[in-house]
């Protein structure tokens, strides 16, 4: 892509508002921000049945696509992908389809509030300079979300001009996704830390062990690309796709061959494949394999010797293959040696650095080094300190930990032992419910920023926000928040902090990218280039940023063959996953409620999957409510007999159960991270699927919205018939 | 009864619409769904009413079972929507000609303003693909500011159905017009097939054999079309994969 481009580009892509005058003009911070006009006074750039895009991106979850949103009369009405952004190159998941719900969503944090009565925004202020002048620097934290990067960095600024305590960040998306395990496992195992990306679309046999790549996990929308490139059958052979997990995914239902393995068997199952792999393909048999039976592996996980003997071949003899871990296979006691195992699998092939092999991510073009959100494991230790009263001054943005985190770990009992917590949250969350203080910021439709492309994209990206509607409520920017205090407070903290707003501190963020000679565009001074960053949502340079691992240590590595360990009592592996269409914080939009779930087609609610051989020998049929007992909690659901799972496995989708979060999410269903107890992988990721539970009837019944009921004619569902 | 192969395209029907949809790289992520409802004021009616399979969706995801565990499999996604059937059956039911062909894009058009409420094409409709306001179910303010101003809103005793986002090709072609130009094949396309993150749903003119959905079409070479048998002559086309 050239630094050029015609006035066409310029019209389709630019905002014709702020950006246009900026470009012009090169206007102060007037003309940074998008008015929303009645009809009586519109802005001279609109016209009647006209409408203005805008480049932005999206903040449903980490990934960071980019996003041009339509907006008519000062209104966003349609989000869709930016086509130009090489992460999502145009498309959008179901989540991203849904921002506007959020933005418009009738329960918003109108203004700001101290224990529940509307304050201004200046006695607002003054309790942030109260909170960061009265108390010793190591009394205040900051825990954040996974999304808003520019925040995060203004944060770390921050903490580490003043000695206040760096931010920690935290996301349940994070936390299903093990990322811990998976950056500790590339260091133990390449001598390098980071992010393995897995290039699925060059691959020609896909192994995934639990990885739900084609659903929530890492980068969606740029996997599900990966996706349709491994099954392109034009151009190439038909790529194979098999998935092992003990309950089939919407990515599992997807796979030409699935697994139905025994849940704490992945490691060995990995290590057995391998082994027979590594006897294939001859040569030195790396460490790791040498232990492992293949023949009491198939006892132990149920995949006959025979099977896996012919997935070994087929394995060994592509000259595409790759190996995947994630999902609940990570989720486990011994999660980190499956995910090393696969790695080894992957080096076993040497696919390393080769189409359709493993790369480690590009970092971000204002990153140096690989970071990552807080693992479980070092959440308790942020809580211990909570509860021991080490912070006396807590500020949370961007992430709702008393619904995201197991409640056993006691986040919200916790909560009382700081003494004053400050919320910036958009919506009246659990956790904005038990904050002293909620300072809305904006919607992220309304908001400044950017965000770093962790993975997915070959190029390093760092996807840029801008105001697409002015703020429909008395919200305010937690940046400008934050800046307007550190200079009310004087001294070092004006000093970490010296700028007038958010958009001057994030001009001093990209400024340095300004004439970077790899990026796809430049420019000579910063207005300029802010305009060109601002249409094109983004910047990102041209060339692949992927480093190459090197299995330094892959011949003298050794790993267990060991079954995982499970906690509990109960006669049930407890499977809990990310829904699919909700995600963690998708429940308050309506439309994302009314999404029928891809496996079992369930609307606005919550159930427990069980094997419908089970339900027989249990008595249960659909829609029976049975109580789910592990040795932390307890909870109520009602029952879908789903023909994928295993027989001693039960599965529960995470992303309902609020309390607090929008008429369209209060009391609605149930939360599983209420079962999980305090279990650690070896890379301190939480063991979310390392539980065994109990189940007991209650004979009551709740029917489950579903969709496939009506197809067929007149209600005769072929969910019956099953 | 008129036979497929009877049927003749006049002189003026030109412009025949099309959809090619190939289920082996649809994952079923839900993100089609979104997009159509985001695109035509489609409203959500809640709990309740979805469980009863009054759900407003213009395209949903069919997935079947086949065998049993542990020798069971999903089959592929099926993104069911409007076939735009050339023959279509759900026009000849109409009362009051609400449903009609389309001669310019040969679509089957839903007139809401003459629509009253019978339900009888959505009997008829082999498909199941239509949606009747059962309601006139709400959407609190400010969620209103969403709506669509390209995009008609539907009130209670009204069928609703999958246009191919016929507001957006008619934006094309007044474009294309007042630039004294035809539409270029690619130009826009429908909220689903934009959104769809596989490339799963490819539009575009099924008459031109330049155009993206012919060319992949023809690559594929075994495309299905759905109940065919019945004379429905549907513009949707699947690969069924696997």
């Amino acid at each position: 892509m050239s630094n050029k481009f015609s006035r066409r580009d310029f019209l389709k892509l630019a905002g014709v508002g702020a950006a246009t005058t900026a470009i012009l003009t090169g206007c102060g911070p007037a003309s940074r921000y998008v008015k929303r006009e009645p009809y009586m006074l519109m802005p001279e750039y609109t016209y009647n049945g006209q409408s203005t895009y805008y480049a932005t991106t999206c903040r449903e979850c980490a990934a960071g696509c980019g996003l041009i949103v339509r907006t008519s009369q000062g209104r966003a009405i349609k989000t869709e992908g930016n086509a130009n952004n090489p992460l999502n190159l145009g498309k959008t998941c179901a989540r991203g389809q849904a921002t506007l719900q959020g933005l418009y969503n009738p329960d918003r944090v109108t203004d700001p509030a101290k224990a529940g009565a509307s304050i201004t925004w200046d006695a607002a202020t003054q309790a942030v300079v109260d909170a960061l002048k009265n108390h010793k620097p190591d009394e205040i934290a900051f825990l954040m979300g996974t999304t808003s990067d520019h925040l995060f960095d203004l944060v770390t600024d921050l903490a580490a001009a003043t000695g206040i305590n760096a931010p920690v960040r935290f996301g349940a998306l994070s936390m299903f996704e093990s990322r811990a395990t998976l950056s500790t496992a590339a260091e133990n195992l390449f001598g390098q830390r980071g992010l393995p990306f897995f290039d699925v679309g060059g691959a020609q046999v896909v192994f995934s062990f639990g990885a739900n790549f084609l659903e929530t996990w890492l980068s969606p929308v740029s996997y599900t690309r990966g996706f349709a490139g491994l099954r392109e059958a034009q151009t190439k052979m038909r790529g194979t796709f098999v998935q092992f997990e003990s309950r089939m995914s919407a990515t599992g239902g997807k796979a030409d061959e699935w697994m139905p393995i025994r849940p704490g068997t992945e490691a060995m199952v990995v290590l057995a494949i391998g082994k027979l792999v590594a006897e294939k393909r001859g040569g030195t048999m790396p460490h790791a394999f040498i232990e492992v039976d293949p023949a009491n592996v198939a006892a132990k996980s149920g995949i006959k010797l025979e099977t896996l003997e012919q997935l070994a071949e087929k394995f060994a003899s592509s000259a595409g293959a790759l190996a995947i871990p994630g999902g609940a296979a990570l989720g486990q006691s011994n999660g980190l040696t499956v995910a090393e195992a696969v790695l080894a699998l992957n080096a076993l092939v040497d696919n390393f650095g080769k189409p359709g092999g493993v790369y480690f991510s590009a970092l971000a073009p204002n990153q140096t080094e690989y970071q990552r959100a807080a693992s479980v494991q070092e959440m308790q230790g942020f809580i211990q300190k909570m509860a021991e009263g080490k912070f006396k001054v807590l500020f949370i943005h961007g992430v709702n930990p008393v619904f995201e985190l197991p409640a056993s770990l006691g986040f919200k009992e916790a909560l009382s032992g700081v003494g004053q917590v400050i919320s910036f949250a958009t919506f009246p969350d659990e956790t904005a419910q038990e904050a002293d203080y909620v300072l809305p910021d904006h919607h992220s439709l309304e908001s400044w920023g950017y965000q770093r492309v962790v993975t997915g994209s070959a190029q390093p990206v760092l996807s840029g926000s801008q105001p697409v509607v002015s703020p429909f409520y008395n919200t305010r920017a937690t940046a400008d928040v934050l800046i307007a205090a550190a200079q009310l407070a004087g001294g070092k903290f004006a000093q970490a902090l010296p700028f007038t707003d958010e958009v001057e501190f994030l001009q001093s963020k990209v400024a340095p990218l300004m004439n970077s000679a790899d990026g796809f565009f430049s420019a000579a001074d910063i207005n300029t280039f802010m305009a060109y960053f601002q249409q094109y949502g983004g910047w990102w340079k041209t060339l692949d940023g992927r480093a190459v691992p090197v299995a330094a240590n892959l011949l003298n590595h050794s790993l267990s063959g060991a079954e995982a360990e499970f906690a509990g009592e109960g006669e049930f592996f407890f499977v809990p996953f990310v829904s699919p269409t909700l995600a963690e914080a998708g429940a308050n939009k309506p439309w994302l409620q009314e999404l029928p779930d891809p496996t079992t087609t369930v609307m606005w609610n919550t159930w427990v999957e069980i094997n419908p051989e089970t339900a027989h020998e249990l008595g249960l049929e659909d829609d029976d409510v049975v109580k789910i007992i592990s040795e932390a909690g307890e909870l109520e659901v009602p029952v879908y007999r789903y023909p994928a799972i295993r027989p001693d496995t039960i599965a529960m989708p995470f992303g309902q159960g609020h309390t607090a979060y929008s008429r369209y999410a209060d009391n609605r269903g149930v939360n599983p991270a209420d079962l999980l107890g305090q279990y650690f992988n070896e890379a301190g990721d939480l063991a979310f699927a390392g539980m065994k539970v109990k189940i007991e009837k209650t004979g009551k019944k709740q029917p489950l919205s579903r969709m496939e009921s009506i197809m067929g004619v007149y209600g005769v569902g072929l969910g019956e018939e099953h | 009864m008129i036979r497929p192969e009877e049927i003749k395209m006049s002189a003026e029907e030109t412009g025949k619409w099309g959809m090619v949809i190939d289920q082996d790289i649809c994952t079923g992520c839900q993100a089609c769904v979104a997009a159509c409802a985001m695109e035509n004021n489609i409203s959500f009616v809640g709990e309740v009413d979805a469980g009863y399979g009054r759900s407003m969706h213009w395209i949903r995801i069919e997935r079947f079972w086949e065998g049993a565990y542990p020798e069971v499999k999903m089959t592929p996604n099926q993104p069911m929507l409007c076939q735009q059937c050339g023959h279509a059956t759900c026009e000849p039911v109409c009362p009051a000609f609400a449903t009609v062909h389309s001669q310019a894009e040969q679509l089957n058009l839903q007139v809401y303003n003459r629509c009253v409420g019978t339900r009888y094409c959505a009997n008829n409709c082999p498909y199941q693909v239509r949606a009747f306001n059962w309601r006139d179910y709400q959407r609190p303010e400010p969620l209103s500011n969403q709506l669509n101003p390209d995009v008609t809103v539907r009130r209670m005793g009204v069928m609703e159905k999958c246009t191919f986002c016929i507001q957006r090709i008619h934006k094309a072609q007044d474009k294309a017009k007042s630039e004294g130009r035809e539409v270029v094949d690619g130009e826009f396309t429908t909220a689903c097939a934009q959104a769809c993150p596989a490339n799963a749903i490819v539009f575009g003119r099924v008459d031109d054999p330049e155009s993206l959905v012919s060319q992949v079409a023809r690559a594929h070479g075994h495309g299905v079309k759905h109940l065919e048998e019945l004379g429905t002559l549907p513009n949707v086309t699947y690969f069924k994969g696997g």
